[in-house]
């Protein structure tokens, strides 16, 4: 079943800057290096608050203090997923080095992907609600907590009044963000701001999400977070994200800067919330979907990062849909999984897939999967140091607790065919 | 080859009218569901008017199960879905749509579970009382009330989809988008059926004073039945709503294969950012102007071929003014001769819903050929000088329709529709 | 009768409730600029008259956060808590 194509082999969809913000590292530079060597970043929960939570190992940022990046009239006004949104969105847009000032403001979008909201602000305000009265919740809860938040301010501070989205998906939603953002370059637009970044880790956004059975209660860092292995034990929460410009393949070329990437191919699919074992056949559609989308042949797939949830029954399901759709390549392929350093940040984490994949192509070199050593799976996962190879198209897959399932195929600046 | 997209079902949970008949019974008549807040102890309140829905779940059919798993605003949904799925002659049991994996959902919201989020952090929180929440107090489901992503789950689930799904929240224009992105999903062969719409419950505590925070909301407490006046010039802000509607979009060859009845065709979608203030609107509407002129560029159709516009009329005094100048802005001298009404004056405004509430408006406007009025519309307000069909419905034979709407965040967004079977 | 709502005041309001910081000098003695000019958005002066509710105890009328310039706000301000002491 054949994607339509149309328009799209006239204005291609490519990354021209990356920002990152994640526990493992503040920028594309730190954040590559820690990745790269597989250096890992989970810690104790030690956000106040949650000292008697069940789960008790995190990947928080450690070393990020929004005030250098972000006036403090707007960190006023919102909360910290928008924080780390907004800078984010400034590194990716410094790194394309983006003529905003040349473009229409309506030819430039901005999409994210929210699945924890703001949090922080949120509690904060229902604390003053239900501490004090109503009279005690301020102006900004209106703009702070709700999903739209990091998407308005992202536009307002960079004057983009192009295509404007959020999609409040699960895990999923950082592909589709992207997914969202090359529709809009094919329908029109230069430039879309897209990504995802989340701040979850609040008391009561944790208390939230305890009920996922999928959540690693494991008390060590170590041991937490090892998909694909007999150990695997759930998944460990994060935090942070990435952004990124994706522009107009022909205004990229026109103005010269370093293509980084090509979204090349989406493809999604719903299996059901928690319905791991049914996620092998919605995975594996998504990812022909995506092929098929990529003109892209299962064997041209230099390197897979995987979703990894780190539950025995997904993870057998996520080898075996690679298996599916790949065929005999599935096992050959690399596949790693940077997540087990820092965490699953909802809609974020595959946005940090997606930026891990961008560099790795750039690098030439496949990261490993932190901590994990035995597969118990036929996978060739890359795990203790990194790989050196030379990726030329990229699988990113992520599934979400409530049953989406999204693949994204992702070009290196070699191009689409 | 351009996929066409007509469509097959609807669903709605408003206030004043559950279920099609009701809904479109009561904007004809042109009565009003907006009233003293029972939901909750509002007295301590500024605004404590509301348009509430009169819900029971196990009325509407849903199980104990889907009562317990599911926050108030997935409930509409379902229940809104449901209708839409049935009218359309499609159910997961298999009469109508043959491949699941073609049938997407796209659903939106712009607080979600605030239901639920607010009732569970009472309890964890002792009031208030405590920052280091004591998670052993929380509900089973707290967490699918959590993620939004619970709501297109939910009616994946129920419609049997294994398609693309996606809940969108892009604040009060989530209903518009996240049916504008459904049908960009059949036009671009992700999907041959899209069950789409929004729902939103957000008369809680929190939202009502967060809005009283920000003097949005109609104080006109002593006479809530006509508190909600869009365009009129003693307008002083919306009244919150809560509801959901569910379209069922499909691709017009499928829909034909099938024998399906169509109300309507989806012609046109556009959305832009105002990039100017998360709360403010420009006087000029300069932006949602471009967001008019790109949906109907889509659908191919000229602004004078509109022959009605379902505004966004929250009844605040920016939003009139500046929805009034976008129109203008697009439609130019035709703009004063197409009627433009806002049901927010009956059912009010439901954030994230109301646009989709607004679109099962337009769908059966044009099927019936009757355009809904603008309630406690009397006093003309000079800068909104179009004819906003003031209190009593008109019949007039419809071609295409534009809705419009603006939300926190800066977002516009417009939709086009047109009468079923017209050619492409 | 002094005033207890001045310049200086609204400066530690901006910068708690707004995050701006603005010399209260600056506020006296620019009396042509407006809110707007020197940061102050819609939401940021409704911010500013909730704190100076809840502080006081007392509702401020209803015109204050339509305040265009410091001057007007501070004149506003002092009347409505005078009134409601």
């Amino acid at each position: 079943m054949s994607v339509s194509r149309g328009a799209a082999r006239a204005r291609g969809a490519v990354v021209t800057g990356l920002g990152v913000i994640a526990p493992n590292g503040v920028g594309t530079d730190a954040f590559w290096k820690a990745t790269r060597e597989g250096i890992s970043f989970l810690d104790r929960l030690t956000r106040p608050g949650s000292e008697n939570f069940p789960v008790r190992v995190a990947g928080q940022i450690r070393g990020f203090d929004p005030a250098t990046m972000i006036e403090e009239r707007l960190l006023v006004q919102t909360d910290r997923f928008t924080h780390i949104a907004l800078a984010a969105a400034d590194l990716a847009l410094e790194d394309s080095r983006l003529p905003v000032d040349d473009l229409s403001p309506f030819a430039v979008g901005v999409v994210t992907a929210a699945g924890s909201g703001g949090g922080e602000f949120g509690q904060r305000e229902l604390q003053q609600l239900y501490g004090k009265g109503p009279r005690h919740v301020g102006p900004f809860q209106s703009i702070a907590w709700f999903y739209a938040a990091s998407t308005g301010q992202v536009s307002i501070r960079g004057g983009f009044k192009g295509p404007c989205g959020v999609v409040a998906d699960d895990e999923a939603g950082g592909l589709d963000a992207l997914a969202h953002a090359r529709r809009s370059i094919r329908h029109g637009a230069d430039a879309i701001v897209a990504g995802a970044t989340e701040a979850g880790l609040a008391p009561y956004s944790m208390v939230c999400q305890l009920g996922w059975r999928e959540l690693s209660r494991a008390r060590e860092a170590g041991r937490a977070y090892l998909p694909f292995t007999t150990d695997a034990c759930g998944f460990v929460p994060g935090e942070g994200g990435a952004m990124f410009v994706v522009e107009e393949e022909g205004a990229a070329r026109r103005r010269g800067v370093p293509i980084r990437g090509f979204i090349s191919g989406y493809g999604a699919t719903f299996t059901g919330a928690s319905r791991w074992e049914e996620s092998r056949e919605g995975l594996a559609r998504a990812i022909r979907v995506a092929l098929d989308d990529a003109q892209c042949a299962p064997e041209e797939i230099d390197v897979v990062f995987a979703d990894a949830l780190g539950v025995p029954e997904a993870d057998r399901a996520e080898a075996l849909a690679i298996a599916d759709a790949l065929g005999p390549h599935g096992t050959r392929v690399p596949v790693t999984a940077p997540k087990t350093g820092f965490g699953r940040a909802h809609c974020a984490a595959p946005t940090l897939d997606v930026a891990a994949a961008v560099l790795a192509m750039e690098h030439r070199m496949v990261p490993p999967t932190p901590y994990v050593t035995d597969v118990c799976h036929e996978l060739d996962l890359v795990t203790r140091s990194p790989r050196p190879a030379e990726p030329r198209c990229a699988l990113v897959l992520s599934r979400g607790l409530m049953g989406y399932n999204a693949a994204l195929v992702l070009r290196g600046p070699e191009g689409d065919m | 080859m351009t996929r066409r997209v007509v469509v097959t079902g609807l669903g709605v949970v408003a206030p004043g009218g559950l279920g099609v008949p009701a809904f479109w019974d009561m904007l004809t008549a042109g009565r009003t569901a907006t009233r003293g807040i029972t939901l909750f102890d509002a007295a301590r309140f500024r605004s404590r008017i509301a348009a509430e829905c009169d819900f029971d779940p196990v009325a509407c059919g849903l199980t104990a199960e889907q009562i317990e798993r599911s926050d108030r605003y997935v409930q509409f949904a379902l229940v809104a879905a449901t209708e839409a799925m049935r009218d359309a002659g499609i159910t997961p049991e298999g009469s109508g749509a043959k491949d699941p994996w073609r049938i997407g959902v796209s659903m939106g919201s712009a607080v979600a579970a605030s239901t639920r989020l607010e009732q569970d952090y009472v309890k964890v929180s002792e009031s208030g009382a405590r920052w280091d929440v004591d998670h052993r107090r929380a509900g089973p489901y707290l967490h699918h009330a959590f993620s939004p992503s619970a709501l297109a789950s939910g009616v994946a689930e129920l419609a049997g989809a294994h398609g693309p799904v996606q809940t969108v929240s892009t604040g009060c224009t989530s209903g518009l988008d996240a049916i504008g992105y459904a049908f960009q999903t059949i036009e671009e062969n992700r999907a041959d059926v899209c069950v789409a719409g929004a729902a939103d419950t957000p008369v809680t505590p929190l939202t009502v004073a967060c809005f009283d925070s920000i003097k949005a909301t109609s104080t006109n407490n002593d006479d809530p039945a006509h508190a909600s006046r869009p365009f009129d010039a003693h307008r002083d802000g919306f009244v919150l709503g809560e509801g959901a509607a569910v379209l069922v979009l499909e691709e017009l060859e499928h829909a034909r294969a099938r024998g399906a009845h169509a109300y309507c065709e989806f012609k046109g979608f556009a959305t832009y950012g105002n990039a100017y203030h998360m709360t403010g609107l420009t006087q000029e509407g300069l932006e949602m102007s471009e967001a008019i002129n790109h949906a109907l560029g889509h659908a191919r159709i000229d602004g004078t071929e509109i022959d009605y516009v379902n505004a966004h009329g929250s009844g605040t005094k920016q939003n009139d003014r500046h929805e009034t100048a976008a129109v203008k802005r697009s439609l130019g001298a035709h703009a004063y001769k197409t009627p433009m009404s806002s049901i927010k004056s009956m059912v009010g405004h439901s954030l994230g819903a109301i646009g989709a509430i607004e679109l099962a408006a337009c769908a059966l406007a044009l099927a019936h050929g009757v355009v809904p009025p603008t309630a406690n519309y009397e006093t003309p307000d000079p800068e909104c000088d179009l004819d906003y069909v003031p209190r009593t419905a008109r019949a007039l034979p419809l071609r295409n329709v534009l809705s419009v709407g603006s939300g926190f965040g800066g977002f516009q967004s417009a939709v086009v529709l047109s009468r079923a079977g017209g050619a492409a | 009768m002094s005033r207890q709502f001045a310049h200086q005041e609204l400066a530690a309001l901006m910068k708690k409730c707004a995050g701006l910081t603005v010399d209260p000098a600056a506020l006296a003695g620019s009396p042509e600029m407006t809110f707007t000019e020197f940061g102050l958005d819609s939401l940021g002066l409704l911010a500013i008259v909730g704190e100076l509710e809840n502080h006081y105890g007392t509702p401020i009328e209803p015109g204050a956060e339509s305040c265009k310039t410091p001057n007007d706000f501070i004149d506003v301000i002092n009347a409505s808590i005078t009134a409601g002491a």
